[in-house]
């Protein structure tokens, strides 16, 4: 789809290739003014996101080879190759917030992204009122600071006090643990991601149900398949390509969760919730071990192109 | 056996009754924020917790002004999140407008590099850029917060992919009467992209408002501190129940200006998040 427009664009707007057609034409003057134009109108974007975004991933690798506490000046820095790579191969707290991030990803994606097709399905299909309201209720909870979702779900999840304990206890579950214990620590942080998450990938998921045409679903209906039937042959495989990016969108936004644990946990109890992005910014910003956090914080990034490489390979895919 | 009517008002009910959960369960824990602010300290501590305050005030709402700078906070939030939509905005017209109608050597190629870094979490760069930043000599707060902010890859992307769908008729029109390229981008091409530039006000306004990881690790005293960062200070300063009320408080004002910059912009602002899926 993207491909076939940048084909599709006309050759009157190619100012770096000549131009046959047109009135304006391949005037010279004109030309190299709109070359102008275009090189002013860019370089404030390729400035910022050059500066502070492709040069300190470099940076990142840079240091990761090297030790640096933070709070002495860069001069101090000392050259130890890849050695902080090796350390953290063996790092049992850097390998359980792997296994922690991956556990809670794991979580976070394995549940939205079904709930989100089913709710997608139930806000696209049925022609009932309520659709509208139920949509827009849906998406403010992604706008609501997560740590305002933070504060609040920390109330909700109070041990007596607290409104969800009191529901567990009216159905006879018992007195549940939340966040104190660290066999639900992180499934309690999962929960409220999610609660907060669903909104944003119901709407990706109902704009890719807009895109299946419904005549497919009249002939279906003609040959008598039910509901089930039409959701599992049609709508399912059609949606592959929103389910693959709503997967994609959903590890990497899964990946960076920080602030509910900053706020809330501040990784515990024991190490439970000490996920990948909080143990890089302890590291760092608490401990000041710089090259250690850059090598963490590099091995991040190592894993997740592999991951999204692996991902976009199953969209493209058949 | 039920007959088919029956079958059919069923599934009607059922389905009825699942929209009702799909709006009821976001909202239950706003509903609570909300009867938390008003409840006073004894109601907060009542085991079984009561679903409805007996006898509800505002105290907590003039208390979280008085125990945060929560003003200052919101000043610095606008100020912060203001400047960085704006920037922004227009950043990523201009960007968008050269990538998706001038051809380059390399045009595709620097544009999906930039499309990349949107996927990559902050975290991995953060070191460094506290670095950058604390040496570039600059010691306003509110600069050090925005330099990283005045350009955003998902801007780029967003506008571009509006872009794409400008006629080059218009375009070239325009350039036959003689207008600058400056001229066709801010007064030909971005009133037709209202929708787009509209999603995208919303989008970073949001997404810079909410933002804590940067602001926490940059600026270094309370006077300074974004919305996000004074809430974060008042949950660590009380912890004990009889505070909860004032905690809610700070949480819900604290939230109502992306919650309203987004019912207002809604309708648009959901299509034309829903359209960046599609075509990603």
């Amino acid at each position: 789809m993207m491909a076939a427009s940048v084909e599709s664009l006309g050759a009157p707007s190619r100012p770096a290739a000549p131009v046959r057609t047109g009135r304006w034409g391949g005037h010279p003057t004109h030309l190299a003014q709109q070359r102008r134009w275009g090189a002013l109108m860019l370089s404030p974007t390729l400035l910022i996101l050059g500066l502070f975004t492709f040069v300190p991933i470099v940076l990142t690798f840079w240091i990761s080879l090297h030790a640096w506490n933070m709070l002495t000046p860069i001069t101090k820095m000392s050259w130890v190759g890849l050695s902080n790579y090796t350390n953290l191969f063996h790092d049992p707290t850097f390998r359980s917030s792997l296994l922690v991030t991956l556990v809670y990803v794991v979580i976070v994606v394995g549940i939205t992204v079904p709930l989100s097709i089913l709710v997608g399905m139930l806000l696209y299909f049925p022609r009932v009122r309520g659709k509208g309201v139920a949509r827009t209720v849906l998406f403010t909870t992604y706008v609501i600071p997560t740590i305002a979702v933070a504060m609040v779900w920390g109330a909700l999840y109070a041990p007596s006090y607290g409104p969800l304990a009191q529901m567990f206890h009216a159905v006879g579950l018992g007195q549940p643990t939340f966040l104190s214990s660290p066999s639900s620590a992180l499934a309690s942080l999962a929960a409220f991601n999610i609660w907060q998450m669903l909104g944003y990938y119901t709407v990706l998921v109902v704009a890719g149900l807009t895109q299946i045409p419904g005549d497919l679903y009249e002939a279906a209906r003609v040959d008598g398949a039910g509901f089930v039937r039409q959701a599992m042959s049609i709508t399912l495989p059609l949606l592959r390509r929103t389910t693959v990016f709503v997967v994609l969108i959903g590890v990497i936004n899964a990946v960076q969760v920080f602030d509910p644990v900053y706020v809330l946990t501040q990784g515990g109890p024991i190490t439970s919730t000490t996920v990948i992005s909080y143990d890089i910014q302890r590291t760092a910003f608490t401990y000041g071990l710089a090259g250690e956090a850059s090598a963490m914080a590099f091995s991040l990034l190592v894993l997740l192109v592999a991951v999204a490489v692996v991902i976009l390979a199953f969209m493209r895919s058949r | 056996m039920m007959s088919p009517r029956w079958r059919t008002r069923v599934s009607r009910w059922l389905v009825r009754a699942a929209i009702g959960v799909v709006i009821l369960v976001p909202l239950f824990p706003v509903y609570w924020m909300v009867i938390s602010s008003l409840k006073r300290p004894a109601d907060l501590l009542s085991v079984p917790p009561t679903w409805f305050p007996h006898d509800p005030t505002f105290a907590a709402y003039r208390t979280v002004f008085q125990v945060i700078p929560f003003a200052r906070s919101f000043l610095n939030s606008f100020l912060i999140a203001g400047t960085a939509t704006l920037s922004v905005l227009l950043t990523s017209i201009m960007a968008g407008y050269v990538f998706g109608k001038y051809h380059f050597k390399g045009r595709d190629a620097l544009f999906w590099a930039i499309v990349a870094t949107m996927f990559m979490p902050p975290i991995v760069t953060l070191v460094p850029l506290y670095w950058m930043v604390q040496h570039t000599g600059i010691s306003n707060a509110y600069v050090r917060v925005l330099l990283p902010w005045l350009a955003n890859a998902f801007g780029v992307f967003l506008m571009r992919q509006f872009m794409m769908d400008v006629p080059d008729e218009l375009i070239d029109a325009a350039r036959v009467d003689g207008a600058s390229e400056g001229r066709i981008v801010f007064r030909v091409v971005a009133p037709l992209l209202w929708p787009a530039i509209l999603t995208l006000g919303v989008f970073a306004f949001v997404y810079y408002w909410n933002n804590f990881l940067w602001p926490l690790t940059i600026l270094q005293s309370a006077s300074q501190y974004p919305v996000v960062l004074a809430l974060a200070q008042l949950l660590s300063y009380n912890t004990t129940v009889q505070y909860q009320n004032v905690v809610m408080a700070g949480a819900l004002i604290g939230s109502l200006p992306t919650i309203v910059v987004f019912l207002l912009a809604q309708r648009v602002f959901v299509q034309g998040i829903a359209r960046s899926g599609v075509k990603g």
